[in-house]
């Protein structure tokens, strides 16, 4: 991805960060630092972190090529700067510091900006652990003790002077490789499904402590496959601990996404069952079979149909999309029909039926379709 | 060295103009070092302005007696990283090459980029958060005897980010104290020092400095020589006014004080030539000395420019 503007040092470094990142950091705005000059040397930097995103300002100098970049952190997080130069330790940990990372500064080395930013998010997970550490709610510190061993649990402390305080933890589930139960996985990132609990950190006098706040969150590219917003969260008992809640959701997790991948399976032969019918599809999603259009033709009017398979296909049924080969709108795009998903149906047909009875509903749907595409207002003149 | 709290950082408005003109016109960030003082100052409520007393009266009423911060000068080499590597380590053989060039205290450091947030960066933390912790560049607070405070000033000016390419500069500028026992950044209001009512409570922080040396009076034919027995005892002093007078000698060439005596009187004509001559000699040693300087700067900033093009070719930009 070559980036206008950019000095090549800084590109290569960008790039590297961008392509190469265990994490999906993400590059917000950039811009030059020059007074007269066009190179872009600054730019803000969106880092995943405990289901929410940090955002720090890396600042280059095209005037100081070979100097190392400078940071600026966010506005509520100005106690990190001394825990970050406390961490600049003697010995063995000194070498391994940021700090110290930053003045034997390679401006040649592609993989530098990265493995700082990854040591520099380290550094502020154990942070803001700290800082959870110190607040003094009976219910966190219990759950911080009992919780703490689980791997890669990431905890936050916010606090502004509109909000009111909370202890946010990022619990990721199941211990499971997700991108290895599908077959020929196309996920570049490893798929996770997290826990977010938000405690609410309450007055002294309040007596009955609220239940913490729950959402399941996954990786985005997870969607294809199963969706968490469809997972009914069970409620949370009165003087519960997560260490007590999460064993149940796991287990019904797990069985959720492996039925979620046994369903790739259905989906594909629903789409392969169209072909008899519609003819072969024009194109369709082999991964995920959660898309599929085909070309179909009454009389001399032809036109399309989009299939849009839902991740609880078969209990719900696809969405259809009809878009005209033939009339087009004021813009010059195609014109298209609402989304249909509402025809006869029944998940227990079988495959070949279900196209079959698509394909009736579609004949007496085509002429509505055709007229409505004949409609005065939606032709151009 | 006690962990003071300065009540304000005040500068005066000509010496922030010229710190946003120097740091704004080079080609990217730079940064430098902040001279002046730090006074005790018990705020007075008398005023010449009627108007005046009820409001100062009642701002000062909270404070008994407050620390102030006065920037009166800086250096700024136009660059970043100038007395530290980019991890915010000093360096601190270039940084005391720097502060010998200033007559005051080091009270601190500015640092200036453009279009960014204005908040401090890591490496602005880890140079503060060093200079104040270096004891060896504490100076006497004034007003209080046997007090000492370390260079704890920040100054951070930014351009507002986007700036867009509006015919208005505008620039950012806050000033911090950095707080040893605390690790943090203090944010300070900055008062710009401005000749009118409010710059009255400065006049007894006023302290002239000249680079002239001290000027001797002739008093040998005053009555008042026979009184002073101590200009036998202070010999010292008398070298000191002699080394003085000579380089007054050089400055004048040859035209003594004495020769100003013939100005007054009927004779006096004959002798402004005399000085109209001398004036005229300095005039044109200043004319030269601002010719040297022009092309001086003309070489500096050729330099300059040619240092940049080597960065950029470094840089592969070239």
């Amino acid at each position: 991805m070559a980036i206008e503007g950019l000095p090549p040092f800084i590109a290569a470094q960008l790039n590297f960060l961008l392509s190469r990142s265990p994490i999906s950091i993400r590059m917000e705005q950039m811009w030059s630092g020059s007074k007269n000059d066009p190179y872009i040397d600054r730019f803000t930097l969106l880092i995943p972190f405990c289901l929410d995103y940090i955002k720090w300002t890396i600042i280059y100098n095209v005037q100081n090529p070979l100097t190392a970049p400078d940071m600026i952190f966010g506005p509520d997080d100005e106690s990190f700067f001394p825990f970050l130069l406390s961490a600049d330790g003697e010995g063995d940990a000194s070498r391994k510091s940021p700090i110290n990372f930053l003045s034997n500064w390679d401006s040649r080395d592609p993989s530098r900006l990265l493995s700082l930013i990854l040591q520099l998010r380290d550094l502020y997970s154990a942070y803001q652990r700290k800082r959870v550490g110190e607040v003094d709610d009976e219910r966190v510190k219990f759950e911080i003790s009992t919780i703490l061993s689980r791997e890669g649990i990431e905890m936050s402390m916010s606090s502004g002077v509109e909000k009111t305080e909370e202890v946010k933890f990022a619990v990721p589930l199941l211990d499971m490789d997700i991108n290895k139960l599908v077959p020929a996985c196309p996920w570049r990132h490893p798929q996770k499904i997290y826990l977010q609990v938000i405690y609410p950190i309450g007055r002294k006098y309040s007596y009955a402590p609220s239940s913490p706040f729950l959402k399941l969150v996954s990786t985005p590219e997870l969607r294809s496959l199963f969706c968490v917003e469809d997972v009914k969260l069970a409620s949370w008992l009165d003087g519960m601990c997560m260490a007590e809640y999460l064993p149940s959701l796991e287990e019904t997790l797990q069985m959720q996404i492996l039925e979620a991948v046994t369903l790739i399976g259905v989906r594909r032969q629903f789409i392969e069952a169209l072909a008899p019918v519609f003819g072969r599809p024009l194109e369709a999603d082999p991964m995920f079979c959660r898309k599929a259009t085909v070309l179909v033709g009454n009389g001399s009017f032809t036109f399309l149909v989009h299939f849009i398979v839902p991740s609880q296909f078969p209990k719900q049924q696809p969405t259809l999309v009809l878009q005209s080969s033939q009339h087009f709108n004021s813009q010059g795009m195609p014109i298209r029909s609402h989304p249909l998903s509402d025809y006869p149906w029944s998940p227990r047909w079988e495959a070949p039926q279900m196209a079959e009875r698509i394909f009736d509903f579609l004949v007496d749907e085509s002429l509505n379709f055709k007229k409505y595409c004949n409609e005065p207002h939606l032709q151009q003149h | 060295m006690g962990d003071h709290v300065l009540q304000k950082v005040t500068i005066p408005g000509p010496t922030l103009a010229s710190l946003i003109h120097r740091v704004f016109s080079s080609p990217g960030d730079s940064d430098g070092l902040l001279f002046g003082r730090v006074s005790h100052i018990i705020p007075s409520s008398l005023s010449d302005d009627a108007d005046l007393i009820s409001t100062t009266s009642s701002a000062s009423s909270g404070y008994s007696s407050t620390l102030v911060a006065t920037v009166t000068g800086f250096i700024s080499p136009g660059t970043t990283c100038s007395f530290y590597d980019s991890s915010g380590h000093l360096d601190i053989s270039s940084l005391r090459r720097l502060v010998h060039l200033s007559n005051h205290p080091l009270i601190g450091w500015f640092s200036a980029r453009r279009r960014c947030p204005l908040s401090p960066s890591l490496r602005e933390f880890s140079v503060s958060q060093s200079l104040t912790s270096k004891t060896q560049f504490s100076f006497p607070v004034q007003n209080i005897t046997s007090s000492e405070i370390s260079p704890c000033i920040f100054l951070l000016l930014t351009t507002p980010f986007p700036d867009g390419q509006t015919p208005i500069h505008s620039y950012d500028y806050r000033a911090y104290q950095f707080r040893i026992s605390s690790k943090s950044f203090d944010a300070k209001p900055l008062g710009i020092i401005n000749i009118g009512p409010a710059f009255r409570g400065h006049y007894s922080a006023f302290c002239p400095n000249s680079q002239l040396p001290y000027l001797s009076c002739d008093y040998r034919d005053s009555p008042m020589k026979e009184d002073s027995r101590e200009v036998s005892e202070s010999l010292n002093q008398m070298k000191k006014l002699l080394v003085y007078q000579k380089e007054l000698d050089v400055y004048v060439e040859g035209y003594s004080v004495g020769s100003l005596n013939a100005l007054m009187g009927s004779q006096a004509t004959n002798y402004v030539t005399g000085l109209e001559e001398l004036y005229e000699k300095m005039l044109a040693k200043l004319d030269s000395l601002a010719k040297l300087v022009e092309n001086s700067s003309a070489k500096v900033l050729e330099q300059e420019n040619h240092n940049i093009r080597l960065r950029y070719k470094v840089a592969g930009l070239e």
